[in-house]
Formats: structure tokens, sequence, C-alpha cells
């Protein structure tokens, strides 16, 4: 699973006096400052201007395009656009996506919530024990991973199958089953990073006002939601993004273990998109493709940060 | 000195990005050929890129340096693709603008896709030169596109079956077949594969399933192809190339025969595995017949292979194959450099038309001479005998039809229609919305 490298929030920190930024300092230092700070600044910049918003620019131009393998045969207009919503395997896609994101979201960040609760309050190497356990699948190669999983699957040798006692049964050929085990490879391979988050968010919740809280009776369920929840709030949400973007960009699982199938039950629109630049050469269809998901995923952060903010 | 420093640091940070990003240009292949001791005004660097066809990629830094003896100032470098990236990886070259010079591959890909799309040169100089003449019609037709010649043929074979000989003795299916001329009705198929699923039931044979029916994922789709396309004679496409008839009676005949199969546990079909795990599954004796055999594979799976692996002809109504062939050649991408095209063009030369070189590719290949004059490149070698049966097959190979219009397309559309008559779609349904499909996307 890809992994974000947008650095975590910081903690809340208490208010301080208003004061102004540049206040005793003379307009040649503030000056030689600003150039220090956008020379620190610039390979960041060149490189996120040159990799990501020129290829966004691109992105949106090309979904207008009739564009194959032949290069840019005309323009395309809103074609593109309407015939993805025409398209019934596109259609399947979205909601199969939805239904991961649905899934995997809230059940990554409750269970790594869980498990961080249990182990912030150990000792430190029992802590780092866990903390390296549950990163393993982070840290181990997708194909690597992948691989155990197809062999645990396996209709005829799996290791869940002589388990489960039902010999034959193809997990990953069988469309009910199928996405399931997506969703679940998916949530082995995204809780190592919220679970070390939470590990340090949880230590820095501010200890005296929970034995305070404690001093005046209150019980661990309120000490957790009315002392410790407000204040891990903003790597809740960090964690909330970081997840339904990687959630949604799921494609390396499914490419590896079901190719999007049986019957389209496991194709995402990401791996629609692959299909469709791949395998049909289908460049500005699968460029409209790719603006509608980012469309889809700035829809969902948003509502995160709104309903996460609101609390 | 603290904005010293930091200015010191932003620079160092500016040129350690932009080593990174000149990276690409000396990310070097996996490997290359010696060093060129010519003037460097003189040579010619070419990129080659191969699928896995037998050991040739193995083996290629011999031929590149036995290459250099003749051609000093042609420098080549290679890189191995695989079946499951490549077109992945060869698609995005593409559009990136840094397409290889040279590709080892079959006419599916190089003529069929890249030739098609104007991507490639046109070898018909390399085909006149050949003033031997000895490249059978089929090959020569297959290589070319409205007289482009966009592939020079090196090796071909046929892409067969294989039965587990052993548990096919256990099972006493071996009479439902013919050892001599590795063929067999569709009638006697039925029977064998019963006689096996019976034997499994009681325990005779050590095999989980007879046979498995994968459609799990591209990989090796000519395997299923040519079961259903050879069970009563049916076609896949119309013999000018203007339409898929995959719903044609005989077509609807077979699916509805494999769908039968499965149903009554004389086959079993894997919705989730692709040639390469169907292969995996009979070298480990899961399954007792492989759908997607060749010498390569031979190659790839002896090791592991505690049995004999039995190759067959695929089942026909008449007992008459008609196989898939397989062909393994160069096409050149046309990058606009016309030195790297002679460059290319002269490596061709040594290694598909010098009798030593090219009957030592050959052999790397796996596979067979495309010329006929080139005799039995095998003789007197340990594989002459393991070879037999192989040369045995491509006295069947049928018309070839890979090189219709939406080739590509189809190909991606294929396996999904198997998933669903197995999964329980009606079959006349899944085939018509898959016909409709490919063909929309010809001419």
């Amino acid at each position: 699973m890809a992994q974000t490298t947008v650095a975590a929030p910081a903690e809340r920190k208490p208010k301080k006096p208003k004061r102004s930024q540049f206040s005793g300092m003379s307009k040649a230092l503030v000056r030689r400052e600003t150039i220090s700070a956008y020379l620190f600044l610039l390979p960041s910049l060149v490189f996120f201007i040159g990799f990501v918003v020129v290829p966004m620019v691109i992105c949106v131009v090309y979904s207008f395009m009739e564009y194959s393998m032949k290069g840019i045969e005309g323009f395309a207009g809103f074609d593109n656009y309407i015939r993805m919503f025409q398209d019934k395997t596109f259609i399947r896609s979205f909601w199969n996506t939805v239904f991961i994101v649905v899934v995997a979201v809230p059940t990554v960040t409750a269970f790594s919530l869980w498990v961080s609760s249990a182990i912030y309050k150990m000792k430190a190497f029992t802590r780092s024990f866990f903390r390296c356990v549950f990163y393993l699948p982070v840290v181990t190669g997708t194909v690597a991973v992948t691989v155990v999983w197809k062999w645990i699957f396996n209709a005829y040798y799996g290791i869940l199958n002589q388990v489960a006692g039902t010999t034959g049964f193809d997990w990953l050929g069988n469309e009910k089953t199928a996405i399931w085990c997506i969703i679940m490879i998916l949530f082995t391979t995204s809780i190592g990073q919220p679970i070390v988050l939470y590990v340090a968010a949880l230590g820095n919740v501010d200890k005296s006002l929970i034995e305070a809280a404690e001093v005046d009776g209150a019980t661990n369920f309120q000490v957790f939601w009315k002392i410790k929840w407000p204040q891990i709030m903003p790597t809740t949400l960090y964690i909330l993004v970081i997840t339904t973007i990687n959630s949604f960009q799921c494609f390396a699982l499914i490419q590896l273990l079901t190719s999007g199938g049986p019957n389209s039950s496991t194709t995402t629109i990401m791996y629609y998109i692959f299909d469709m630049v791949y395998k049909f050469n289908d460049f500005g269809y699968a460029n409209a493709m790719g603006v509608i998901l980012a469309l889809i995923i700035a829809v969902f952060s948003a509502l995160q940060f709104r309903i996460t903010k609101s609390n | 000195m603290k904005k010293f420093l930091a200015l010191l640091l932003a620079l160092c940070m500016i040129f350690s990005l932009a080593a990174c990003g000149g990276s690409t240009e000396s990310a070097a292949p996996e490997s290359s050929a010696p060093s060129s001791t010519a003037p460097e005004g003189d040579t010619v660097d070419l990129v080659l890129w191969t699928y896995p066809v037998g050991t040739l990629a193995d083996n290629l830094d011999g031929v590149i340096a036995a290459f250099n003896e003749v051609h000093p100032e042609i420098n080549i470098s290679y890189e191995l693709l695989d079946y499951q990236n490549g077109d992945t990886k060869v698609t995005s070259a593409i559009q990136g603008g840094t397409a290889p010079d040279l590709i080892f591959e079959g006419p599916e890909r190089l003529v069929g896709n890249w030739g098609r799309n104007g991507l490639m040169v046109d070898l018909a100089d390399l085909w006149a030169e050949d003033a031997a003449g000895d490249i059978s019609t089929g090959v020569a037709e297959a290589s070319q596109l409205d007289g482009a010649y966009y592939m020079y043929p090196l090796s071909v074979t046929a892409h067969s079956m294989a039965i587990n000989y052993e548990a096919f003795e256990a099972a006493g299916a071996l009479q439902y077949i013919d050892e001599e001329t590795r063929t067999w009705t569709t009638d006697d198929f039925v029977a064998a594969m019963a006689a096996v699923r019976d034997a499994i039931d009681a325990g005779t044979i050590n095999v989980i399933t007879p046979g498995i029916v994968y459609c799990g994922a591209q990989g090796g789709d000519q395997g299923t192809r040519a079961l259903v396309n050879n069970l009563y004679s049916g076609y896949f496409t119309q013999e000018d190339g203007t339409a898929y008839t995959a719903d044609s009676e005989e077509n609807i005949k077979a699916l509805e025969l494999l769908k039968t199969m499965v149903d009554d546990g004389s086959l079993d079909a894997n919705l989730s595995f692709a040639a390469a795990d169907e292969l995996q599954a009979f070298a480990n004796q899961t399954c007792a017949v492989t759908f997607c055999w060749n010498y390569s594979n031979y190659v790839s799976y002896a090791e592991q292979t505690q049995f004999t692996p039995f190759v067959m002809a695929f089942p026909s109504d008449d007992g008459v194959p008609e196989l898939e062939m397989g062909m393994y050649g160069f096409g050149i991408f046309d990058n606009g450099d016309d030195a790297k095209v002679e460059a290319a063009k002269e490596f061709i030369r040594f290694v598909c038309n010098d009798a030593d070189t090219a009957a030592e590719c050959i052999r790397y290949t796996g596979f067979f001479p495309v010329h006929s004059d080139m005799g039995d490149v095998y003789e007197g070698t340990d594989e002459a005998e393991l070879k037999e049966p192989f040369a045995l097959m491509s006295t069947y190979l049928g018309r070839f039809y890979n090189l219709t219009d939406g080739w590509t397309e189809q190909c991606a559309l294929w396996w999904p229609m198997l998933q669903q008559i197995f999964s329980g779609t009606d079959i006349q349904t899944a085939v018509t919305d898959y016909v409709t499909q490919a063909n929309a996307n010809i001419g």
C-alpha cells in the first residue's frame, strides 16, 4: 500500500498572546529571512509543480480529448464524462470503491485507536514491540504480502480452506467473498501507521487533566471521551484522510490478487483507470475517470474535515 | 555565518535532488554488453527489451558479446520484461517518448498493436534480403500488416496442452488418447477427464482436480481460446478478419460442454487463476492437465514436475486439431533516429540470419526455426528427443487470427466473459455481449 508522506499535524498547543511575526526585525532582515525561506522551499516547490500540478492540469486537458495509442485524435468535449455515467463497469467500480472506503476507513481507525489505547501505557520495550508488529505489513513489499495472502486463499491448498474446512472454495474467485478478501488485506496493511500515530498522540495527552478528572470520579469512558478524544482529534482527522485516500487508491492488491474480477466485483475506479490505459489504450477516457476520482476524494476529505472540525 | 550555511544547505538539497532526477538517465538496464572500443563519434547505443521467451534473455550477454566482435561500434543494453507488467511498461515508455529501440516479442504486439498504431519501423528491406525465401507464407503473413513488415521472426511454436501421464495411466484414461499422434477427440477428452475425476474420487490418484479452466486474468488466454475453438472445430474470427465469431454455433456448443464438465466435476473453473497459477498447479499435481503448454513452459517447470508431462494437442470433434501459432521475433520502434534503426537491423540480421547464431538463439527460445532451410536445430543435442513431440505439435498449426483489429481489447474481454459463464450467466448472453464489444473495436 502506498503511504502518503504528509507530515502528521502538530498537537494542539496552548494559546499564546498575539504577536507580530516580524516584530523587532528590520526590513532588510525580514527580506533576507524571506529569501532564505523561499530557497528552502524551492526544491520541494519545483518537484511539486513538476510532478503534481503539471500532471494534474494535463490530466484535466486530456480528459476532454480523444486520445489513444496513436496520439490525440481530436477534441471530445464532454463525451468522456458522459460515457462514464453510461458505463456499467464504471458504475460498478464506483460502488466497489465506495464500499471499500466505507468499510475500511472506520474499521482501520477504530481498530488502530483500540490497539493504541491498549499499548500506549505499556513499558517502552513492549510498546515498541507491538508497534513493530503492526507496522511490519506496511514496510513489507506489497507484492510479498500479496503472494502470501494468495497462498492463504488458494482454493486447492490454501491454509484458510484447511482451517475452515472448506476445501475447494475459491475465496478470490467468488463474487461475494473476493471484495472482503481485498478489504481484509487492505486492513492489515493500513493499520500500522495509524497505530504509531495514535500511540504518539495518546502519549501527548495532558496527564494533569486526566488525573484531575480521575480525582473528580470520572469513569474510564468519560476520561477517554471528554479528555483524550478531543486532544487526539487532529490525529484522527489526519488518519481518516490518509486512510480514505489509500483506500480510494487501492490498486496493487487488486492487480495482483483478482485483476478486478470475478465479474468486476473487485474492480475499483483506480483499477478501471489502469485497465483503460494499459489494456484498452483509451487514454482520454482514463483521464476523465482520474478527474472524477480526484473530485470524489476531495469531497470525502472535505466532509471529513467538516465533521471532525464541527466536533 | 548561519545564513551562509542555510544557503549552502539549500543548494546542496537542490543539487542532490537534481542528481536524483538525473538517475533515470543512468538507470542502467539489468545488464549490458561490453563497452565498445570504437571512437565515441561512431558508436550507436541501442536499448533492447525482451519478453521472457525460453532462456534467450539469460543468454543475451553472450549473444551481444558475439555481435560486438563483428560490430564493436554498436552498444546494446537490454532489459527483461514480464508478461504481467511488460505491456504497462512499454505503453508508459511509448507515451513518455522513451520506447526502446528494439523489442523481442510476438506479432500480436509487434504487428497487431504497435505496428497498427504506426509506432514501428517497416522491415520490408530485411525481408527482401531473405533471398532464400524459405520462411513459410503463414509466418510471413503474420509478420506484416497491409504490406508493411513490422516483425522479423526468429522462431515459431505451437501452443498445446499437456497431461500428467502417470495420473492418466493410473486412472485408466490413456485409452482415450492417441499416444502416437498425441491427439484425441472431444468425446475421448470428456471420457478421459471423467475417468480422472472418478480416480480422484476413489483415491486412486493423488490429484485434487482433473483440470482447471483458468479465467482469473489475461495471461495464457491462448490456452482457453484454443480449447474452446477446437472442441467443435469453431473459429475465433472471420477468415477475412472482419469480425470475432466466438458466438458461432460451434463455440457456444464448446462453452456449454465445458460448463457441463465443470458442473459434473470432470473439470474445475477457477475464477482467480491465471495461466501461471494453473501451470504451477499442474507442476504440483494439483490438476492432471494443463491448457497452457509449450517447450518454454516445459523448461520452466522441469525441475518441479515429478511426473511425465505428456504433450497433447487440444481435443477436437473430428480429431484434427488446429493449434494456435506462437511466433517470436524482433521489431524496431520508430524513434526517429536512422542510425539506430540501421544498427538495430544489423543486430536482427546477426541474430536471425547468421546460421550459427540463429540456431543457437532458436535453441534458447526453445522453439523451432522459421527458416525451413535451417533444418533441425536440435539435431545431435541433448534436447533432440524432448523436442520431438513439440515439433509434432507444429504440424497441427491452424489459422493465425491474432492480427485481427481490436485484438488487444478483445484479450481484455475474453477472460471476464469466461468468468461470467462459470459463475452462472447465460452462455449465449455472455458470449453475445463479448462479441459485440470485441467487434466494436474493429476498424
